[in-house]
């Protein structure tokens, strides 16, 4: 629990540290379609955080920031609540990730 | 490479894509149930929230493009290619419906991009992984890293060919070659995160690595 603790918090302040040197420019799949000159068209779903940014936050840091840590909040609390489901219960004797079963 | 609905992707090739990311996702989750215990929930769970987070992190590559990791062979490093599907999977779900990062209509075809793929590209890595020397499986991972985003891209680029709005610039027979080519450089950088991460958690924590140890069948050794 602890150490899972520090890896969340390392995840954190890793994210708080590299948002703005992250690049904007566009990504593999978006330079295609700017090379082929094809405009996006306005989204089916716009999101709750479009484009990772808090729609009433004007600090673009900040608000990319919290956009990010409320997204890794949230796959955090998803993947968990989906690794119960996928997973069966330790019966008899717990098993350890440190003792693997063959795949 | 995650495709927004407003490529306007046909109807029947999202569909196709859901209904083949579906049984992916039904054999991973069996898979899942019939290997993993309950303490593998926060591994998961700390694991793909890393993932989001690295994906939130676009790098320069060149030319004003950028790329960011993927992060299915960290995660199936870590758990397992069955677990690495699932838990990308989680992580493109909560992209898609919050963040509008991917499309819905598009998400069959997302999560076979870069979750299924990922987790099918991983299973080079089991004959390297065999070896017990280090640099081997080292060298899988680098190699599944770099496998993983090139299948993705074309996997991609024959998706968004279908595209009317691509049809008209050519389809895939630009798509294709044009995803390819920046992949290329992406999946190096994905290649480069990926080893020098997973080389130093095999270096601090070897257990950790599940997904190695998995294919082995035993634990590996730590070292002195």
């Amino acid at each position: 629990m602890k150490g899972n603790l520090k890896t969340l918090i390392l995840i954190l302040v890793a994210l708080a540290i590299l948002i703005p040197l992250a690049s904007n420019s566009p990504d593999g799949l978006e330079k295609v379609a700017e090379t082929l000159q094809i405009e996006e068209g306005e989204p089916l779903w716009k999101g709750l955080m479009e484009d990772y940014t808090l729609p009433n936050v004007e600090n673009p840091y900040l608000s990319t920031l919290i956009a990010g840590i409320i997204g890794v909040l949230l796959v955090l609390a998803a993947a968990y609540l989906a690794g119960l489901a996928i997973t069966r219960k330790d019966k008899q004797q717990p098993q350890s990730p440190t003792e693997p079963k063959k795949i | 490479m995650h495709i927004p609905d407003s490529f306007l992707i046909p109807p029947e090739i999202c569909a196709l894509m859901y209904a083949i990311s579906l049984a992916f996702l039904i054999w991973s989750w069996k898979k899942a149930k019939a290997t993993y215990t309950r303490s593998f929930a926060p591994i998961l769970a700390m694991s793909s929230a890393f993932v989001f987070a690295a994906q939130m992190i676009n790098f320069p590559i060149v030319y004003g493009t950028s790329g960011h990791l993927v992060g299915a062979i960290f995660l199936a490093a870590l758990l397992g290619p069955h677990m690495a599907i699932l838990g990308m999977t989680i992580v493109l779900m909560i992209q898609a419906l919050v963040f509008a990062d991917g499309g819905l209509l598009t998400f069959g075809a997302n999560v076979f991009n870069m979750a299924v793929i990922g987790g099918i590209s991983f299973f080079i890595v089991k004959p390297l992984a065999t070896h017990q020397k280090t640099s081997h499986f080292l060298a899988g991972i680098f190699a599944a890293s770099w496998l993983a985003v090139i299948l993705g891209a074309l996997a991609c680029g024959i998706e968004v060919g279908f595209s009317p709005l691509f049809a008209e610039a050519g389809g895939t027979a630009v798509t294709v070659p044009a995803m390819l080519f920046w992949h290329t450089i992406i999946g190096l950088i994905e290649a480069i995160i990926t080893t020098t991460i997973l080389s130093q958690l095999h270096r601090l924590q070897p257990t950790l690595l599940f997904g190695i140890t998995a294919f082995r069948g035993n634990p590996i050794e730590r070292k002195p």
